[in-house]
């Protein structure tokens, strides 16, 4: 940590125009009134757009990873005639600073006739479908999606299941809910679009995980050519999966520059970004497990049901098919039914967030436990007993999922081991004899990554120019994840060169492949492995290139730190530099079929899905007093095969586990009854600070995977598993009290009502 | 998140302050730590025609013993308080109290004054000029007056200070031999203003309770004390008393906020124990104290 990095906030064009937006303070409503001609009058304001101006502009609005044919819900820039949820962009200013702009929002009248809004609320809630009234009228259903889809021909029902569900000696039927917990990347949302109409270009810095997405969304949005924009990111604050997909503000800024011919600027303040950000979670799942009377599970039937806000991102929002995929983990479940709806409602639009299908393993990992204490087996041991075990590789799952290289059982032998499960009943026993409420909780699950569609053909290239250093290109988007570090390691690695002498470069449509960033997981798996295959390549364009100056073999020689040997014969050592300078003037000499010049590219295709596999542990104590949690201890055992650098691989599981100890304890955006957002500032939204964290124990099991480096994903699994883990241990402090804790999150005054005999 | 625009004056002494105040009317505002003020400027739910910055003020930022008081200036910061050797062998309470506010970057730029004048319900600094019976002094364009602790607020965030009024000092009485102090508090985290907190402070003669205060501050509009209850432990042999028993008491006389923090239903309960825990801490204290 320097302090040294430059954000989009710090790029400074000196002839933009900043904007505010004016949001709608109502979650469901007809504008009957807006009047914008006072603040079009005041000084400094360059324009102010409403939808008359600038919706007519949209030619087209989809994610390259959905499509253009997948339903999407209808968007639109600034909300016209209605409006869907509160803080739906209405109008936007262009003024000479963001002080003027939010100055001339004060002068907006704006006449909002409220109707009752469509809000599944956090307890009471998914009474959605035509009760009250529709979230678009156009769809003429609150249903965003359904999985099976009925209309695809899928099997609506599993009749094997039905019977074991009706046969086994045990079944037991538990609903989970999580509450809305959100992104909240340190950098919160900003873009900047130049719009040249003399040369017919858009340039554009954003904050995002991938600027070819951005550079194909406004190309769409605007019916212009990809190549007439150039879209390129500065360092990233995190995203967590909010800037994956260009959002509705995002598109206001692109086409309001390109409606002007300006400059525009739009730096998201804090509060912006809690209530418009794009939201997460907010989902419910029922599970019916059946097992035999040894405790193997016999089969599993899911019903998933999520809240996908207004305006959702990608598509209609819904996770259900990954989560149906996803859902068996890494246990053997026998019989699989998997269904889910998604639901609009008038609040803001739910966006990808770290493992955004995360509520299998959320579900199924408190299933597991209550299923295990109540056929009295220890959780540890009824989790071994359903593992899918090494010498069953490769395995496939009741979903469909191969799992060639995972090792859960042995993770799950790890964490047990560094958490010290045997020893902590004792522990637990002597603390309750001192009034202390100790607990333990274990969760194991299975990383997907996917690598189908345009998520699985990314590309490496590497260029060594005239003074033998490495540029290595790529279309990824690290927005914290430490990509200019690993990927260069790689390639020093595959190339034979220093590390210090692999410089990265991303995010940036005019100077790296095509690409579609950093999200998913996959970064390390397939932009790590494009990378050593391209360092490959050139490797062996550089031997070929040495062999002609050293008149050898390039079989006999080898590259090691910038410098070509002969085997055998070290004296004999020709540094990059000079290999370069011949490649590219040198060349005279070349035999016909050696291209001049020192260059590879490699594009790597990925495997349909990549896993991985981890278990975490925690102790946590609970304040009998005031019913606040303590997190005592914290341990982790992950598989990610070959780890590029270990310090890089913790650091996601410590982030991810952060967001784990803050979603299930701290972090909650509520709205009232009319769909009123409560929780707007960090005052209300509370996030985890260092003082909440545990030191963080972590252990390793190596076992590569099969695509090239062997490496796996790992940078969302931290977020996934977390939370069961957490509220395992929370549940197995209250088990005196017979606590069933199925609601997130848990708060002080939930758990001090369980304590107190109070439940609702 | 920008404030609406604002004139601002930066006067060095407190009587061209109180001219500044003067000449602005109602529309002037004083700007200390800006810690509470700025982020309400920000969010524009107040905005004032001009800041008078009180931060180049240096007659302000003082820690002075006077008599059987200690005095401190309105601009001395919280972590100022939370160092100073003198205040923490005279007001122990003070510096338990300002540990608890925020945290370090917060009590490098936040102040007595500004804490005690914003006035949140749920801030430490009025409940513990409220609890030792505190007098602020203030000054305006009709010179300077004192206020008691207990005549200060009148609302939420609310004060019975004069808009053209500078707060520029609190005399903390310093209690005599004998008497402890003990805070409690829940918050959701480490450095969030209180969702419950609690200063109760005793003083002990032969064994006997002589002086009780007990000063909550969350769980109202203002922080309160219970002045009737502390004179029912007025008297009492220290061992007579049941914490658990009086904080149960005191919790039903209290009809605490509903907000996303907490319900009324918890803050109760919690106050309950966290009355009897800050109760018997200080009791306790104050018995060794009159041991030592
Ligand atoms: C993240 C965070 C956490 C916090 N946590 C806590 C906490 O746990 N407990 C707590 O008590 N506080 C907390 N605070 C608030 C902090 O203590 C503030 O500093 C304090 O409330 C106000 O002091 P200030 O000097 O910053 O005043 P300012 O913000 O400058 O002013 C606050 C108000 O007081 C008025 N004012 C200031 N000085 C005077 C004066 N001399 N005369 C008349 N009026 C004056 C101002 O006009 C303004 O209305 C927190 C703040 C933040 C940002």
């Amino acid at each position: 940590m320097t302090g040294h990095g430059r954000f989009v906030e710090d790029v400074v064009w000196p002839d933009t125009w900043h904007v505010a937006f004016l949001r709608s303070p109502v979650a469901r409503g007809r504008i009957v009134g807006l009047d914008v001609e006072a603040a079009r009058a005041l000084d400094g304001v360059r324009v102010v757009l409403t939808a008359a101006e600038l919706n007519p502009l949209v030619r087209s609005w989809w994610q390259t990873a959905v499509g253009p044919d997948a339903p999407q819900p209808p968007r639109r820039l600034l909300a016209a005639e209605d409006v869907r949820w509160v803080g739906e962009p209405i109008a936007m200013v262009l003024a000479t600073s963001r002080y003027v702009a939010e100055d001339a929002l004060e002068l907006i009248e704006l006449d909002v006739e409220e109707q009752p809004p469509v809000i599944a609320d956090h307890l009471d809630r998914w009474k959605v479908e035509g009760e009250v009234g529709l979230v678009h009228p156009e769809l003429g259903t609150n249903v965003a999606a359904q999985v099976p889809s009925p209309d695809r021909g899928m099997p609506m029902g599993n009749a094997a299941l039905d019977d074991v569900l009706g046969t086994a000696p045990h079944v037991f039927d538990e609903t989970f809910h999580q509450h809305r917990y959100l992104c909240v990347p340190m950098e919160a949302r900003g873009i900047l679009a130049r719009w040249d109409p003399y040369r017919g270009r858009m340039e554009i810095v954003a904050a995002t995980q991938g600027a070819h997405e951005v550079r194909a969304s406004t190309a769409r949005l605007l019916g212009i050519d990809e190549t007439q924009v150039h879209a390129s990111a500065e360092d990233v604050g995190g995203g967590f999966g909010q800037k994956m997909y260009m959002s509705t503000e995002d598109h206001c800024v692109v086409a309001a520059a390109y409606r002007e011919e300006c400059a525009v600027r739009w730096i998201e303040d804090r509060n912006e970004n809690l209530v418009a950000g794009g939201h997460a979670r907010t989902e419910d799942m029922r599970l019916q497990v059946a097992t035999d009377e040894t405790g193997r599970i016999l089969g599993i039937k899911a019903h998933h049901v999520e809240d996908v806000g207004a305006f959702p991102t990608p598509g209609v929002g819904s996770n259900a098919k990954l989560a149906a995929a996803y859902l068996p983990g890494p246990y053997d479940i026998g019989q699989y039914f998997f269904s889910g709806v998604a639901t609009y409602s008038n609040t803001n639009g739910k966006c990808a967030y770290r493992g955004p299908w995360m509520m299998e393993t959320v579900a199924r990992e408190q299933m597991m436990d209550i299923v295990a204490v109540e056929l009295g087996i220890d959780p540890l041991e009824f989790r071994r007993h359903n593992m899918i075990t090494s010498d069953r590789l490769p395995f496939t799952t009741s979903s469909g999922m191969v799992y060639e290289t995972v090792t859960p059982r042995e993770t799950l032998d790890q964490v047990a081991e560094l958490i010290d499960y045997e020893g902590f009943r004792a522990e637990q026993a002597a603390a309750r004899a001192d009034g202390r409420l100790l607990g333990i909780g274990l969760a194991a699950y299975i990383e997907g990554s996917p690598g189908f569609g345009v998520l699985g053909a990314e590309q490496v290239s590497l260029r060594i120019d005239y003074d033998g250093k490495v540029l290595a290109s790529t279309g990824s988007g690290s927005h914290g994840q430490s990509v200019e570090t690993t990927v260069a390691q790689v390639v020093a690695d595959s190339l034979g060169v220093d590390y210090e002498d692999v410089r990265v470069v991303q995010n940036d449509t005019a100077a790296s492949p095509f690409g579609s960033g950093t999200g998913g997981s996959r970064t390390a798996a397939v932009f790590g492995g494009a990378a050593r295959l391209a360092g490959e390549k050139l490797r062996r364009k550089v031997l070929r290139v040495a062999a002609v100056a050293l008149e050898a073999d390039p079989e006999d020689l080898e590259l090691d730190l910038g410098v070509v040997r002969v085997k055998g014969a070290p004296a004999v050592a020709l540094p990059m530099a000079q290999v370069a300078a011949m490649a590219y003037a040198g060349h005279a000499a070349f035999p016909p079929d050696l291209e001049p010049g020192l260059e590879a590219a490699h594009r790597i295709k990925a495997p349909t899905f990549m896993f991985s596999n981890a278990a975490h542990a925690a102790v946590v104590e609970v304040d009998p007093g005031t019913g606040q949690v303590r997190v005592l201890r914290y341990a982790v055992s992950e598989d990610c095969g070959n780890m590029i650098n270990p310090m890089v691989v913790e650091g996601q599981i410590a982030g991810g586990v952060v967001q784990g100890i803050g979603g299930v304890f701290y972090e909650h955006f509520v709205y009232d009854s009319t769909g009123n957002p409560l929780t707007t500032t960090f005052m209300d939204y509370l996030l985890p600070t260092a003082a909440d964290v545990p030191e963080i124990v972590y252990g390793h099991v190596v076992t590569p995977s099969t695509t090239p480096g062997g490496f796996k994903p790992v940078g969302e699994g931290g977020a996934i598993v977390s939370p069961p883990a957490l509220i395992n241990a929370v549940r197995d402090a209250l088990r005196p009290f017979g606590a069933r804790l199925t609601a997130q999150p848990l708060t002080p005054a939930v758990l001090l009502d369980i304590i107190e005999g109070n439940t609702r | 998140m920008k404030p609406a625009p604002f004139a601002y004056e930066a006067p060095t002494t407190v009587s061209e302050a109180v001219d500044c105040l003067a000449s602005h009317g109602e529309e002037a505002k004083v700007l200390a730590g800006g810690q509470s003020l700025v982020p309400v400027l920000a969010l524009r739910l107040a905005r004032y025609e001009a800041l008078v910055d009180l931060n180049r003020v240096g007659e302000l930022d003082y820690v002075r013993r006077e008599g059987s008081t200690m005095v401190i200036g309105a601009m001395t910061r919280q972590a100022t308080i939370e160092r100073d050797p003198t205040l923490r062998a005279a007001i122990p309470v003070l510096r338990e109290a300002t540990r608890l506010i925020g945290h370090p970057q917060i009590r490098n730029r936040g102040t007595l004054g500004g804490s005690v004048a914003h006035g949140d319900p749920a801030a430490e600094y009025p409940a513990v000029a409220l609890a030792t019976d505190a007098t602020i002094t203030v000054i305006g364009p009709a010179g300077p007056r004192i206020i008691e602790a207990a005549d200060l607020y009148d609302g939420p965030m609310s004060t019975t200070l004069a808009e053209d009024e500078i707060l520029t000092a609190v005399a903390f009485p310093v209690w005599c031999p004998g008497s402890g102090f003990a805070v409690r508090e829940m918050a959701r985290r480490e450095g969030d203003f209180a969702t419950v907190g609690v200063i109760a402070g005793v003083t002990l003669a032969d064994d006997r309770i002589s002086r009780a205060a007990l000063a909550l501050f969350g769980v109202g509009a203002t922080p309160m004390r219970f002045r009737q209850l502390e004179g029912e432990l007025l008297g009492a042999d220290f061992l007579a008393v049941d914490p658990t028993d009086f904080g149960e008491t005191l919790a039903q006389r209290l009809d605490p906020p509903n907000d996303v923090h907490a319900s009324t239903a918890y803050r109760t309960r919690v106050a309950a124990r966290l009355v009897a825990e800050a109760l018997d801490a200080a009791l306790d204290t104050a018995r060794q104290e009159t041991t030592s």
